[in-house]
C-alpha cells in the first residue's frame, strides 16, 4: 500500500482556486466515504486550511492510476457546489468570492512515497508553511487526522504516517531554531524587552501616540504579562478605548513625562515632526528612575526620539529599522535551519519506508507460495 | 597506579579546562544560538578530575588541602567551577561557562608552576580545623568572586551587544542582562560574608612569637580587598551605581585580586612563619 498526496497550495496556486477547492470541514466526512467508495483509497485524510487543500491517500493501486482518479474526484467535488461554503472552511475568508478554476494540471501536484511522506512531514513541521516555521498547520493536520480517524476513514498505514509526522514536529520543534524567535516588528519588539528585563511582569509601558504598531505591540507585551499599560494620546478619547482594551490606563499627550519615574519600556509613534524625547529632557528623568533599565521603542517615522539618548546609561533605543532587522535576522535563522529540519525528517522517514519494504517482500512472499500451492494441487 | 598523583589528576583537570575554553571561543563564533550542553558536561567532567585530585591530596595530608600556593590556587578554582555546575543548572546561566572556563584554565595553568608546590615535609605549613575554616572559606569567597566576574563579563558583552543594536544580542540564548546583574551581586554579596567569616577566623589563629596580625601584607591586602567589595556593594545598594560600572569594579576587583594574591602571600610572615 503506497500512500500518495495531492493537493493545491500557497506554493502552486492563488487564493482564487485555493477557495474553489476548499473543503468545508462538515462535509469531509462525506467526502471520504466517497472518495473511499470510488476505490482509488484505502485510507484517506483530507486537510483543507486558508493555505492548502490536500488529500493524503493509502492506496493499493499503482500511483499514476490512483492520481488520475483522485484529481477526477477533486474536481467533481470542486464543481459540486454542496460540499463547499464560501467561510466555513479553515481560513474563514467570508469576503472570497469564488471562482472557477480555469487549469488545475500545473497548479495541483501529486506525490508518491517516498517524496509523500517527506511533503506529511514538512508540512506538519510548518516547512511549508507561508509563514516558515508556524506551529498552526501542525494542529490543524492533527485535527484532519482526528477528523478521518473519527469515521473510520484511516487504517494502519496512514495511521502511523500521522502519528510519526506529529512525532517528527515536535521533535524538529525542540531540536532545531526553525519556530525559534518573532518574525514581526511587534514581537520583535517583545524579544528584545526579554533580553534586558529578568520578567515583564513587574513592567510598566507607556505607549506614546495610538497607532497600529505601537498597539500591536502593547498587546504583545500585555500576553506576555507586562503589568500595566500606560497609554498617552493627543486623542485622550482614543487613548481611553485603547486603555480599557488592555486594563490600563489613559493620560493626557502632555503628562507622560510625568509617569516616567515608574515606566520600564516606552513605544513612541506620535506623528511629530521634531523629537519629543532627547537626551536633555531624559537624563534628569533617568535620574529620577534611580538608573534603572529604560527600553525605548521608537516606531514613529520621523522619528520622536533623538538617537543621542542611546548614549545615556542603562537607556536602549531601538528604531524601527533596528526592530525589522531584528524580525530578518530570525527569518534569515529560521531559513537557515531548514537543512538541519530536512535532514531530520528523512532520517525519521527512513523506518517507515523500510517497514514498506518489508511488508511489501512479506505479501511477496505469501503470494509466491500461494502461487506454488496452487501449481502443486493442479498438477496432483 | 601510586605513580599517578594528585597533581596528574589536576593537570588531566586543567587540560579539560583548557578544551572547554576551545569549545568556548566556538559558542561565541556561534553566537550562543545553541543550548549548551556540551560545555557543561566538559566542565563537570574537569571538575570530576578537578576534586578527585582535592582528596587526594586532602587523604595523603588528613586535613583540608590549603596548605600552600598549589592547594590554595587549586581550591580557588575548584570553589568557581563548583558554584558554576549549581549555577549552570538554569539552562539559560549555562553560558556563563564560557566566560568561567578560560578563567579556570588561566588559574589551572598558574597553579601547575612547580614552584607553588613545594614538597610539605613531616608536617604541612599551616593545621589545625581553624586554619581550615579560615582558608576554605577564604578561597570559596575568591571563587564567588571569580564567577561574579565571569557574570560581569557577560553582562557587559551582552549590554554592549543591545546597546549598539548586534543582532546576536537578541538572536542568542543568554539571559537577560538585568538577570545576569543580579547573579553577579549576589555572588559578590556571598562571597563578601564568606570572606568577612574568613578574616574573622583568621584573627583567632596562632601566631609565632612577634608576628602582628595588622601589620602582615596579607592581612592588609586581605583588608584592602574586603574594601573594595564593600564599596563596590554599598554603591550598588545606595548611590544608584550604574550596572555597567558595578560590572566593570568587580572584573577589575577580581583581576587586581589574581594579579595580587600570590606576590602578598610570599610577603606574608604569617603565611611563611
Amino acid at each position: 500500500m503506497n500512500i500518495v498526496v495531492i493537493g493545491l497550495s500557497h506554493h502552486s496556486s492563488p487564493v482564487e482556486l485555493r477557495e474553489r477547492f476548499a473543503f468545508a470541514e462538515a462535509k469531509i466526512p462525506d467526502a471520504l466515504k466517497t472518495l473511499r467508495e470510488s476505490g482509488s483509497a484505502a485510507e484517506a485524510v483530507i486537510l483543507s486550511t486558508c493555505n492548502r487543500v490536500e488529500i493524503y491517500a493509502a492506496t493499493a493501486w499503482e500511483p499514476a492510476r490512483a492520481f488520475a482518479e483522485l484529481k477526477k474526484f477533486l474536481l467533481r467535488w470542486s464543481e459540486t457546489t454542496e460540499g463547499l461554503e464560501v467561510g466555513s472552511s479553515r481560513c474563514d475568508d467570508r469576503t472570497a468570492q469564488r471562482a472557477v478554476p480555469t487549469t488545475t494540471d500545473s497548479e495541483l501536484y501529486t506525490l508518491a512515497e517516498p517524496q509523500s511522506l517527506q511533503h506529511l512531514f514538512r508540512v506538519a513541521g510548518g516547512l511549508d508553511s507561508m509563514v516558515l516555521g508556524e506551529t498552526e498547520i501542525l494542529g490543524q493536520l492533527k485535527e484532519a487526522y482526528l477528523l478521518a480517524h473519527r469515521h473510520g476513514h484511516t487504517g494502519a498505514r496512514l495511521n502511523k504516517a500521522f502519528q510519526r509526522a506529529f512525532h517528527v514536529a515536535k521533535h524538529v520543534r525542540t531540536h532545531t531554531n526553525i519556530q525559534r524567535g518573532s518574525i514581526s516588528v511587534a514581537s520583535a519588539a517583545v524579544e528584545l524587552a526579554e533580553k534586558i528585563f529578568s520578567s515583564l511582569r513587574e513592567r510598566e509601558v507607556l505607549v506614546i501616540g495610538a497607532g497600529d504598531t505601537s498597539e500591536k505591540t502593547a498587546r504583545a507585551l500585555r500576553s506576555r504579562g507586562a503589568r500595566n499599560i500606560i497609554i498617552a494620546s493627543r486623542s485622550l478619547e482614543r487613548a481611553q478605548i485603547l486603555a480599557r482594551e488592555f486594563g490600563g490606563r489613559a493620560v493626557p499627550f502632555d503628562a507622560w513625562a510625568a509617569e516616567f519615574e515608574k515606566i520600564d519600556i516606552v513605544i513612541s509613534s506620535t506623528s511629530a515632526p521634531h523629537p519629543i524625547l532627547d537626551r536633555a529632557r531624559l537624563e534628569p528623568l533617568m535620574q529620577a528612575r534611580q538608573q534603572r533599565p529604560l527600553l525605548l521603542i521608537d516606531i514613529a517615522v520621523p522619528r520622536d526620539i533623538n538617537p543621542e539618548v542611546n548614549f545615556l546609561e542603562n537607556v536602549y533605543l531601538y528604531n524601527i529599522d533596528d526592530l525589522q532587522a531584528i524580525a530578518d535576522g530570525y527569518l534569515k535563522q529560521r531559513k537557515d535551519e531548514i537543512a538541519r529540519c530536512e535532514a531530520i525528517i528523512a532520517e525519521k522517514v527512513k523506518p517507515l519506508l523500510d517497514v514498506r519494504a518489508s511488508a511489501d517482500y512479506a505479501d511477496e512472499r505469501r503470494l509466491f507460495f500461494t502461487r506454488q500451492r496452487k501449481s502443486a494441487q493442479s498438477a496432483d | 597506579m601510586a605513580w599517578f598523583t594528585d597533581r596528574h589528576f589536576f593537570l588531566l583537570a586543567v587540560a579539560v579546562y583548557g578544551l572547554s575554553t576551545m569549545y568556548s571561543v566556538f559558542l561565541w563564533r556561534k553566537g550562543f544560538r545553541q543550548d549548551d550542553h556540551v560545555n557543561y558536561l566538559l566542565l563537570l567532567a574537569a571538575f570530576l578530575l578537578h576534586t578527585s585530585a582535592m582528596f587526594k591530596r586532602g587523604f595523603s595530608l588528613n586535613q583540608c588541602p590549603v596548605n600552600n600556593l598549589f592547594e590554595a590556587t587549586m581550591f580557588i578554582a575548584w570553589s568557581a567551577a563548583a558554584a558554576y555546575l549549581v549555577i549552570g543548572l538554569l539552562p539559560r546561566l549555562r553560558f556563563l561557562g564560557a566566560f568561567v572556563s578560560p578563567v579556570l584554565f588561566a588559574i589551572g595553568v598558574f597553579a601547575m608552576m612547580p614552584e607553588l608546590d613545594p614538597p610539605h615535609g613531616p608536617t604541612p605549613q599551616f593545621t589545625g580545623a581553624l586554619t581550615s575554616l579560615h582558608a576554605a572559606t577564604i578561597l570559596l569567597a575568591y571563587g564567588a568572586f571569580g564567577l561574579a566576574a565571569a557574570a560581569a563579563g557577560m553582562f557587559l558583552t551582552e549590554q554592549h551587544d543591545l546597546k549598539f543594536h548586534k543582532l546576536r544580542a537578541v538572536l542568542s540564548l543568554l539571559p537577560p542582562i538585568q538577570r545576569l546583574e543580579t547573579v553577579a551581586g549576589r555572588l559578590v554579596l556571598a562571597g563578601f560574608i564568606l570572606f568577612t567569616i574568613g578574616l574573622e577566623a583568621g584573627r583567632f589563629l596562632p601566631r609565632s612569637a612577634g608576628a602582628g596580625y595588622w601589620s602582615d601584607p596579607k592581612v592588609i591586602w586581605s583588608i584592602f580587598m574586603w574594601a573594595v567589595y564593600l564599596i563596590l556593594l554599598l554603591s550598588r545598594r545606595f548611590l544608584a551605581q550604574s550596572s555597567r560600572r558595578f560590572a566593570y569594579g568587580i572584573m577589575a576587583a577580581f583581576a587586581f585580586l589574581l594579579l595580587t594574591f600570590w606576590g602578598t602571600n610570599l610577603l606574608s610572615p604569617l603565611h611563611h612563619p
